[in-house]
This record gives structure tokens, sequence and C-alpha cells, in this order.
């Protein structure tokens, strides 16, 4: 796994209809109304936000290299795959990301658990004095909580951690390497962490990779200790890990305005935003509640039109359907698109 | 009052280490005391043992949030329950908490912007306040890495509450920062409690090189052939990953260190050097504070450090346990040139500057505006508080003399450098001390012997075999 077959693999999603800059945005997590509509149309929600800290000029690294191997190519604005490109996807491992669901915040719940890992690995041994490996006061005060009135000196508590920690990534269903990768992480009274240079040279593989690797591991991990009741203390380790609201805050504001009656014209001016940020706003609502009411803004009769012209010619492409729905702004045909599941 | 009996049976410690008992004395005499320590010698002593004598709480003012909660954690594990470590990183709801019950507590530890806050200032005036600290009080005079501006407010805020008593405590102070330490906290006639900066176990090399690779060759022979744990300060990141590289490739266990690293790398390679699984770490001027690492046997500069303060607190890192240690800059002639340039960059310039006021002034909002006039967070933050003091013109002067004080503060270093003398002389007398015993390590300049100390390397240990992930749980967890 790297970030070339990620590309791939979502650039082969996007179906020759999206340009460079798309996949970006997606594996950057931006909250922006055309890459959350991207993500719904084309089923890319696993790598929403799996690299929040991506750099352009590593996307364009990756993206030169797949253009070099002839798997990619650009026709004027949109980027699709060659042959040789769709022959590679089929041969691409499966992913396991979970992009949407947890937007870098696997990070936090990794973060805790080096922490906990290292308190006990001190505290069964008796020494209470040890630098903690996690600056961070959010992750300092959830672990001291978290051990409050537990048996924390005592070396039967820590085994039953490091058990419940075996089991469970035993479960997760993640490879060897990644096992290795998490435990390698970890740091305690006799065993030290690795950096992510050490690990690569030890490894014989790239950062990048390791750290792909790395964090789909975790996005294995966490529905396995969301879901059972084998892993009490990672289960509380992972409280509020997964994205609740599926809203950006913001969106958040402008749907309770809604819900009261206001007209986007009326939220737009009580907010003082930009009328095309309102509108990413509902396209936003749409997409993330299945009873959103359309009808509200087009049609039955428009979606259907729409729908089947979309179906007809074989695109998704606003501006094509624009020439075609004269009558229908862009916002709505967005609307539209974004909803046509529930239609379906 | 017996002092030496309260150490003994509250810290359980014999003596009093130099310096620690005149501070303490003239602490408990309610004088404006500064005490000039070097790091590592015992100076959170210097407030908690007459903070148990004195009625009240302490309270200390202290610039990193990190430093100050390790303190508060090393005191409470010593027993010390009621110390409490407040900064705005708090939730709010716990800061409110923690402020409401101020009154529990005897040794409170702050960071500077709390004290601009309205509700923590209320509960402050009601608490009666036996001790001001101000932990490492020359952030408020120097510019740049050290520089803090919200000390700057220190002062104001002590006026309000009625001129506590107070102590300012510093490492490393010349004459020019203790100036601006008594003026900017309004101390009056303060004693200065200086104890001698020498580091005896310390010896100082210079070395001239025509090149950068000639550095590299030199660092690359030394490292291999005598021991460590050390550090080598690099100029920039790049020359650290770079030196790091050249490191790992002869076998040595070596780590770059700097802000470019994720935040989690950068505590791993803290640990693993604490920790003696590395040998050696090249760092930028990142890397120091809060280390506390005592073994440490050479520190070497691969640049020329912009003043002889921060190559005395770079080097003062080694040989805290008092076993010889050594220190070597390498030195070469552009060296001035690429220093003075950082320095120069760091600053803000006149553009800038007024392109930023001129926004600001237009409504926009501070941070876009610092960030489109490319201010750094520090420059912002200076000239913010000059704003709400100086008309532009006026701060346009100030940080001209800042940028002249800037350099001359590296003409220092240069001299110290390239002036021949002894280095240990000329470093001490830049603090306005005198050297009355050298040491027989004492500089290049005196002469050294090559040290056989240095040369003593244990044969080294076999690299650590590969652990598979679960036993490697089980060593961590049992
Ligand atoms: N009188 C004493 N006798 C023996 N040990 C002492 C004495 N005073 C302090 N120490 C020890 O010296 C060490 C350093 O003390 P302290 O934490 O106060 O250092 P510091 O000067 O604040 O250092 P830094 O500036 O690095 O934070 C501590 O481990 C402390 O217990
Ligand atoms: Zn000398």
């Amino acid at each position: 796994m790297n970030l070339s077959s990620i590309l791939l693999f979502v650039i082969s999603k996007m179906d020759g209809q999206r340009t460079l800059n798309a996949g970006f945005h997606l594996l950057r997590g931006k909250k922006s109304g055309q890459t959350l509509t991207d993500v719904e149309y084309f089923n890319v929600k696993p790598f929403f936000g799996i690299l929040p800290k991506l750099e352009d000029s590593t996307y364009a690294k990756a993206i030169d290299e797949l253009m070099e191997a002839g798997l990619l190519i650009q026709d004027d604005k949109f980027v699709c795959l060659t042959q040789q490109g769709n022959k590679k996807v089929e041969e691409l491992p499966e992913f396991h990301f979970r992009g949407w669901d947890y937007r870098g915040r696997e990070m936090v719940f990794f973060s805790r658990i080096a922490l906990l890992v290292q308190t006990l690995s001190y505290m069964s041994k008796g020494e209470s004095s040890f630098t903690p490996i996690q600056r961070d006061r959010d992750t300092q005060l959830f672990v001291k909580r978290l051990l409050e009135r537990q048996p924390y000196t005592d070396p039967g508590f820590s085994k039953r951690i490091g058990d419940e920690l075996k089991m469970a990534l035993l479960q997760s269903g993640m490879s060897d390497v990644q096992k290795y990768i998490f435990a390698c992480r970890l740091t305690g009274r006799s065993e030290t962490a690795k950096t992510w240079d050490q690990l690569a040279a030890e490894l014989g593989e790239g950062t990048d990779v390791l750290r792909l690797l790395f964090i789909e591991s975790l996005h294995r991990l966490l529905p396995i200790v969301e879901e059972s009741d084998d892993f009490p203390f990672l289960t509380k380790s992972a409280f509020e890990i997964k994205v609740h609201s599926y809203l950006t805050d913001s969106a958040l504001h402008t749907k309770k305005l809604f819900d009261r009656g206001h007209s986007m014209e009326s939220i737009a001016s009580i907010r003082n935003l930009k009328m095309s940020t309102i509108e990413d706003h509902v396209i936003e609502m749409a997409m993330n509640d299945k009873r959103f009411p359309v009808t509200h803004f087009v049609s039955e009769d428009q979606i259907r039109a729409v729908i089947s012209k979309s179906a007809e010619m074989g695109t998704k492409r606003l501006k094509l359907l624009k020439k075609e729905f004269d009558t229908l702004s862009y916002f709505e045909l967005r609307l539209i698109l974004t909803a046509r599941k529930d239609v379906e | 009052m017996d002092l030496k009996r309260v150490l003994l049976e509250r810290f359980g410690y014999e003596n009093f280490r130099p310096g620690q008992e005149e501070v303490i004395r003239h602490v408990l005499d309610n004088r404006d005391t500064i005490a000039i320590l070097p790091t590592g010698m015992g100076k959170s002593l210097c407030y908690q043992l007459p903070g148990i004598i004195m009625e009240g709480s302490v309270l200390i003012i202290s610039p990193l949030v990190s430093l100050m909660e390790d303190q508060a954690m090393r005191m409470r594990r010593n027993g010390e329950k009621q110390v409490i470590a407040l900064t705005s990183f708090l939730p709010y709801i716990e800061r409110q908490r923690i402020i409401g019950e101020l009154q529990n507590y005897k040794f409170i530890f702050i960071s500077p912007e709390m004290l601009t806050q309205e509700s923590f200032g209320r509960q402050l005036k009601r608490l009666p306040i036996s001790l001001v600290v101000v932990d490492e009080a020359h952030c408020i005079s120097q510019w740049g890495f050290d520089f803090r501006p919200d000390y700057l407010r220190i002062g104001d805020f002590l006026k309000q509450s009625g001129n506590p008593p107070l102590l300012a405590l510093t490492a490393t102070a010349d004459e020019k920062v203790l100036n601006d330490i008594q003026r900017y906290l309004g101390m009056e006639n303060p004693i200065v409690q200086r104890h001698s900066l020498d580091r005896p176990n310390i010896s100082y090399s210079i070395r001239q090189v025509n090149s950068a690779f000639e550095k590299t060759k030199w660092i690359k022979d030394r490292v291999t052939q005598t021991v460590g744990p050390g550090i080598i300060y690099a100029s920039s990141r790049k020359r650290a990953d770079e030196l790091a590289i050249e490191l790992q490739l002869e076998g040595v266990a070596v780590q770059s260190y700097h802000a470019g690293k994720e935040q989690d790398d950068r505590s791993i390679i803290q640990e693993q050097f604490l920790s003696g699984e590395l040998e050696w770490i090249c760092a930028t001027n990142a890397f120091g504070m809060g280390v506390h690492k005592d073994d440490i046997r050479q520190v070497i500069h691969d640049h020329l450090p912009p003043t002889v303060a921060a190559y005395i607190q770079e080097v003062g890192r080694a040989g805290r346990d008092g076993r010889p240690a050594a220190a070597t800059l390498l030195y070469m002639q552009t060296d001035e040139q690429t220093t003075s340039f950082i320095i120069q960059s760091d600053l803000p310039g006149e553009e800038e500057i007024r392109h930023y006021t001129k926004m600001v002034s237009e409504g926009n909002p501070p941070g876009e505006a610092a960030e489109l006039a490319s201010l750094t967070e520090t420059g912002k933050r200076v000239i913010d508080y000059y704003r709400e003091r100086y008309p532009l013109e006026e701060i346009l002067l100030r940080l001209d003399r800042l940028s002249n004080e800037k350099n001359e503060e590296l003409q220092q270093m240069t001299q110290l450098v390239k002036g021949g003398a002894c280095i240990r002389q000329s470093a001490l007398s830049y603090f306005g001390e005198l050297c009355r015993r050298k040491p027989e390590e004492c500089c290049s300049n005196c002469g050294l012997n090559d040290s056989g100390w240095l040369y003593e390397k244990e044969s080294k240990k076999s690299a650590k075999e590969r652990v598979s992930w679960d036993e490697r749980i089980t060593i961590l967890l049992g």
C-alpha cells in the first residue's frame, strides 16, 4: 500500500469526472461543499481525511509517478485511468480505511493507548516517575480519568490490559506488519517506541507507506473495540473518537436555522454569509440525512428527469447536465444528484 | 531560623547547594531578589522552602506550559499536595473550578497570559500572596526564541496587586538583561544573588575549519572515536538531518531533533536519548529545555550561536553530574554571515510592520493580517504589545534598536570565537564575572591535552534483538 495505489483507486472511482485537485481535497478531508458532495457521488467515504497533513508536493509526486508509469492520463482538465491503469486497479489489495468515520481522530485514540500503556508499564513495576510520552493535555487528563479508582499499580491489572490489547489486535484482521508497527509505536519502562524513520530503515519501506498502514490498522481496530464488550478499556479509550455529527459546525448552525423555518436567503443574511456557503451547507445536510426534504427545493418531476438524463448520458458532470436543464441552477442540480440515492 | 533542619525534614537534603541558602534568606526577609543560578542546580528549592515557612500562597509565573506541568508534577511526587498548574490549555470548566478554589493551593503555577484574564485577576486579589516568583525571568528581555511579550505584562499586574515580594529566577543574565528584569518588573533595590556561572568540569574548545565538508568529517571522526552521550547543535533542520544521516552510516546510534518532526516522534527521540538507546542527538536550538539528563559528556556546535548567552546555555547542558565534559565549537569564515542572516529574517522588517499595522487599523482580523504581512508568531505578539503603547514610528525605532542589539550580541559571540583569549574568562566576563581559578582542562586557547577520558569508549552494545509484536506487549505490560 502506498499513496499512489490509493490515488489510483480513488481516481478510478471518480470515473474521469474530476480534476486532480479533487483527490487531494478528499484525502485531506476538506470540508467544502464540492468535496463533501464528491464523497457521496463517488462512494469514496473511506478515504475522506485519511491524510489531513498531506503536502501538495507529496501529492504531486505520487501523481507524476502514476503518469510516468502510464496508468493515468489527464485530458484537458480531468484525470482518468488508462487501460493499463484499470487493470492495475483490479489487482490492488482491498483497502480497509474508514476515513469518513474517524477523520484523523484515530490518532487521538492511539495517543490515549500509548499513554495508558506507558503509565501502566511504570506503575505496575512500582515506579511513578516518568516523562509522559504524550504532551497533549487532553490526552493526559483522559488517561488520568480512565485510571481513576483502578488498581493501576497491580501487575495483574496491567497484564489484563495487555491481553485485551493483544486479543483486539488479533481480531481486527490487521496484517502482521501492521501489528508490528502498532506495537513498535508503544513506549514503556523497558522499551521505547521507534520513530517512523527507524521503522522505515528496519522494515525497508518508506515512512509514508508505514504511516498509511498504521492509519489503516487503527481504522480496523476501532470498529472492533466499539462494537464488542470484550475490550472494556479499549472501548473506553475509543470514547468520542468516531464522528457523531457528520455535519461541519457551520453547517450545523445553518441546519438549526433551517429547522426553525428560515429560508436560505434569510439564513444567509442572519449569519452574514455568502449564499454559496449556505448552499454548501444545504447539500451537506441532504447528504447526511436520508429524509432531507429535497422537494422543498425541487419538484419530484425535476428529480426524475435529471436522474434519468444523467443515467442516459452516463455522466454526473454538472456542466453537461446544466446544458440540458437550463432552468435549473447548479445548486439545484447538485442537490438532486446528492439526494438521488433515495429516489433510485 | 534553622533552615537546614527544614531542608532535611521536608526535602531530605543534608546541605544547601551553593547560592540556595542566601536566596532563601533574602526571600524570607521580604526583599525583592534576583537569583542567578545555573540550570539544574536547584532553583525551585529557592521558592519551595520559603513557601512552606511563609503564610499565604506562592504564585509562580513560568513561560512554558510543559515545563510548569513537569515542575508541578515533580513537587506533587515529592509529597507537596497543594500544587496546581493553571494554564489556558485547561478546559474552561476545569479552569473555572480551580480558580474558584485557589485558596486551597500553596503553590500556584501560571502562564503569563493568565494574568490578563479577568476572573483570575479578581480571585487573585482576594488571595493572600506571600511571594511572586518569575521563573526564567530573562524571557522578559530577549527577542526571538526566548522572548515572551506576555512577560512584559507582569509589571502591570504586580503594580495592581500592591507589589508583593518578588523573586526573579534566571540561569543566564548579563547586565543588560538584569537591568531589563529590574525595570520591567518594577523592582526596587533588589538584591542580586549571583552564583558563578563557571562550570569547571566543562572544557571549551574552538576549531577553525575551512568548509562544511571539513566540519562533517571532523564530527564523524570525533563521534566514532570519543564518548557520548552528546548533543550536536546545527543551524538548520536540514543540516541536523544531514549530520544525523552521515553519522548513522557510521553505525552511530543517533537521530535528528527539530520542530519539523511530528510531536510523537520528538517525544520518542527524547525518551530514547534519556534511556541511552540513542547516544547522540543532532538538533536545532529546539532541543534542550526541560531535558533532564545528567550524564551528557559532549556538546558540539556545528554553527555559530547568535549570542554568548545562548552558547553558554547550550553548553551548560553537558556534565551536570559534575564529571568531565567537553564543549567544541566548529567555526568557519562564513558562519557569521549565516547566523546574521537567520537573526535578521526572524525580525519583522519595516515594510512588514507598516503593512501589518495598516491592515489592522483598517479593521482586518489581526491573525489574517499577520499572515499576509508574513509576520512570524513571535513578531506578531511583539508588535501587538507595542501597538497598545506606542505610535508606529516609535515601534519602528524600537525594532531598529533591537536589530542593532542583536548584531552587537553576534559580534560578541564572534569575538569570543576569534579573539584567541581564554574562552572561559571571556565568556564569564561577558556576564560580569571574574574567573578566579582556571581548571586544568580549561580551553583550547589555554591549551588542552587530549583528555584521556574522552577516548574511554565502551564497546558498542550489540543491536537489540527484534521482538515480535505480542512479545513486545508482554514486555511492556506483563
Ligand atoms: N540542596 C540540594 N541538595 C541535593 N539535591 C538538590 C538540592 N536542591 C535541589 N536538588 C536537586 O537538584 C535537581 C534539580 O533541581 P530543580 O528541579 O530545582 O532544578 P532547576 O534549577 O529548576 O533546573 P531547570 O532549570 O533545568 O528546571 C532536583 O533533582 C532536585 O531534587
Ligand atoms: Zn582558558
